[in-house]
């Protein structure tokens, strides 16, 4: 019974008092807003870094190639700092705006590596197989390479989707309010962290769960291959 | 239908073939042989563009296809393929493999490309497998998938590029038996195989590639029962040869009779025969090198040519010097080694042409 109140009191300390709540859900929707936000915007910065990467131009390709190792060699918290430290550091842009571009481009770089692989695995074959049959190089590219290798960087490009979410955790540093931040804020004023930190930790978790399922809804159709 | 004019290709310093001429009428079923590595792939895949030609032209129904600015899609639209390794679209289910090109290419409607998939489909014999995916098909059912896919356009040609080399025995008939029902139908195509006797069936003209090029090229029976060049023929009757050349008196017989060993070792030839070979060679050649009055710089070449598919052992023996036959100088004295020769052969003969001494023996 004892321990049942003390969760109950942690609980209505943790949540209800000051609102907290309400900032809770803020930072959950400032980590999925820089987390969506950086997976669209990286697999844009993915797709023209892989198709650069595997273009005929051989200039477009060391270019891609230099991009892609810089970008996947430097830990994204100091590509963060550096943006927020000195590339942006005299202009207004919101933080959470900077945040977005910084892991737009690491995971763009990590992206661009999942789709080349995955092109590189089907059979090409089969592509020319379609062109055979009257399709253009594109068409023939949309209607068979495409699907084929989507299926194959789908698992990876979940994986990166999950790390990439974990990894905005650390956009605190450059005074950005996300879960993380937040949790940390109100087990400091509660001077419980333990429930607090816990809670975020189940709120990642959900996450996770929930991208998953968000993956799942498109195979659950079709189980081949 | 289809020609070629001239039609070179080569990858880099690897000439593949040179001013190839060929003319397809409709309705033909040709056959491309030839030993692996004369281009018969990279013939078709110039034929079908898919290989840039160095030079020279492919004309389908009168139009130059090799100029820049044809549409080459259009014209494959009309120019069916059907590979060694099928290459179906593996995350597409039958259906959809056969149907794809008509509904996204000819902008068939559904219902009609669907209607046209399963007639081709009961005609391959595979109606009850509509909605399998490739990877739950054997070989030969998904090569008569690929078949019905090639089908599915309507092509004024198909070109099947060896297509039961990457199948199971087992399986290669009831591919073997839909391209044969195609050609009887009248389709125009083209087909390489290393299947003979499917090739002396169904093909109304059958062509040997080699040397760069065509090299031979008759009906069926023309090449399969009387083929008139060297290595056509070595190349139907399944012929090993070896070759070796003797200069003077002076030779090293032992090397020679280990070459001749490695060479019966090779192709499997029973070690009795290869006694027999030995035998018949030694005797021949001490028979015109003992002949007093030949010169002892006399040359003989001999060949033995090795039939995998009939056993059989031919010995040709040339030799230049005035005309001399050891098989009538054996009748006048005894001799020995011409008497072991007459046990060991089935058959054999000497001729006299041109300054040159013939002999032929089998074993
Ligand atoms: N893309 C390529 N680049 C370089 N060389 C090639 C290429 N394609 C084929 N070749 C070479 O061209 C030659 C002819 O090959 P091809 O595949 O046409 O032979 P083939 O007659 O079809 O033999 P097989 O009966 O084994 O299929 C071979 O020596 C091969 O190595
Ligand atoms: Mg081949």
């Amino acid at each position: 019974m004892e321990f049942f109140e003390t969760i109950v009191n942690s609980l209505c300390n943790n949540l209800i008092g000051g609102n907290a709540w309400l900032v809770l859900l803020n930072g959950l929707w400032v980590t999925l807003l820089i987390s969506a936000s950086g997976l669209l915007l990286g697999t844009i910065i993915g797709a023209i870094l892989c198709a650069m990467r595997i273009s005929d131009v051989g200039f477009l390709r060391t270019l891609s190639k230099i991009i892609i190792a810089f970008l996947r060699g430097s830990p994204v918290l100091l590509l963060l700092m550096v943006f927020y430290y000195v590339v942006f550091a005299n202009s207004r842009i919101d933080a959470v705006y900077i945040a977005i571009i910084a892991f737009a481009l690491n995971n763009g770089a990590h992206i661009a590596e999942i789709m080349r692989s995955a092109l590189s695995a089907v059979d090409k074959k089969q592509l020319e197989a379609a062109r055979m049959l009257g399709f253009s190089k594109f068409r023939a590219f949309l209607a068979i390479t495409l699907p084929q290798a989507g299926r194959i960087a789908k698992p990876v490009y979940q994986n990166a989707t999950i790390n990439l979410i974990q990894w905005t955790s650390v956009v605190g540093y450059v005074t950005i309010t996300d879960l993380t931040r937040t949790v940390n804020n109100i087990g400091a004023r509660t001077g419980d962290p333990f429930f607090a930190l816990f809670l975020g930790i189940l709120l990642y978790l959900c996450l996770s769960y929930f991208v998953n399922f968000l993956f799942s809804i498109g195979s659950r159709k079709k189980e081949v291959l | 239908m289809i020609q070629a004019v001239n039609l070179c290709k080569s990858f880099g310093n690897l000439e593949v073939f040179k001013d190839l001429n060929i003319n397809i009428n409709r309705g033909e079923c040709v056959a491309v042989i030839g030993p692996s590595g004369t281009g018969k792939s990279v013939f078709f895949r110039t034929l079908a563009m898919l290989e840039k030609p160095d030079s020279g032209q492919v004309y389908i129904n009168g139009t130059d296809i090799t100029g820049k600015d044809v549409n080459i899609n259009k014209v494959r639209e009309k120019l069916g393929m059907v590979y060694q390794g099928f290459h179906l679209f593996s995350h597409l289910n039958v259906m959809d493999n056969i149907t794809l090109a008509p509904l996204k290419v000819k902008k068939m409607n559904k219902s009609d490309a669907q209607k046209k998939a399963m007639e081709l489909l009961t005609m391959v014999g595979l109606t009850d497998k509509s909605l399998s995916y490739p990877h739950q098909l054997s070989g030969g059912q998904q090569q008569r998938v690929a078949i019905a896919r090639s089908l599915a356009m309507d092509p004024d040609i198909i070109l099947f590029d060896e297509p039961t080399s990457a199948l199971d025995p087992s399986m290669t008939g009831e591919v073997l038996a839909i391209i044969r029902k195609l050609a009887r139908s009248g389709l125009t195509m083209m087909i390489s195989t290393h299947e003979m006797s499917f090739a002396q069936d169904v093909a109304s003209r059958v062509i040997y590639m080699d040397e760069k090029g065509i090299y031979e090229q008759g009906t069926a029976d023309q090449i399969f029962k009387n083929p008139t060049r060297e290595k056509t023929r070595m190349f139907i009757r399944k012929l090993k040869v070896f070759s070796y050349s003797i200069n003077s008196r002076g030779f090293d017989m032992v090397e020679m009779n280990v070459q001749i060993e490695l060479f019966c070792q090779k192709y499997n030839i029973e070690p009795k025969k290869v006694n027999y070979i030995q035998l018949v060679l030694e005797e021949l050649i001490l028979e015109v090198y003992g002949d007093s009055s030949i010169n002892l710089q006399l040359k003989i070449d001999f060949t033995i040519e090795f039939s995998e598919e009939r056993n059989e052992i031919l010995i040709s023996f040339v030799y230049d010097g005035r005309s001399f036959n050891p098989f009538e100088a054996a009748e006048e004295s005894e001799h020995l080694g011409m008497v072991l020769i007459y046990g060991v052969s089935k058959n054999y003969g000497y001729s006299f042409e041109n300054g040159l001494n013939t002999i032929n023996i089998n074993i």
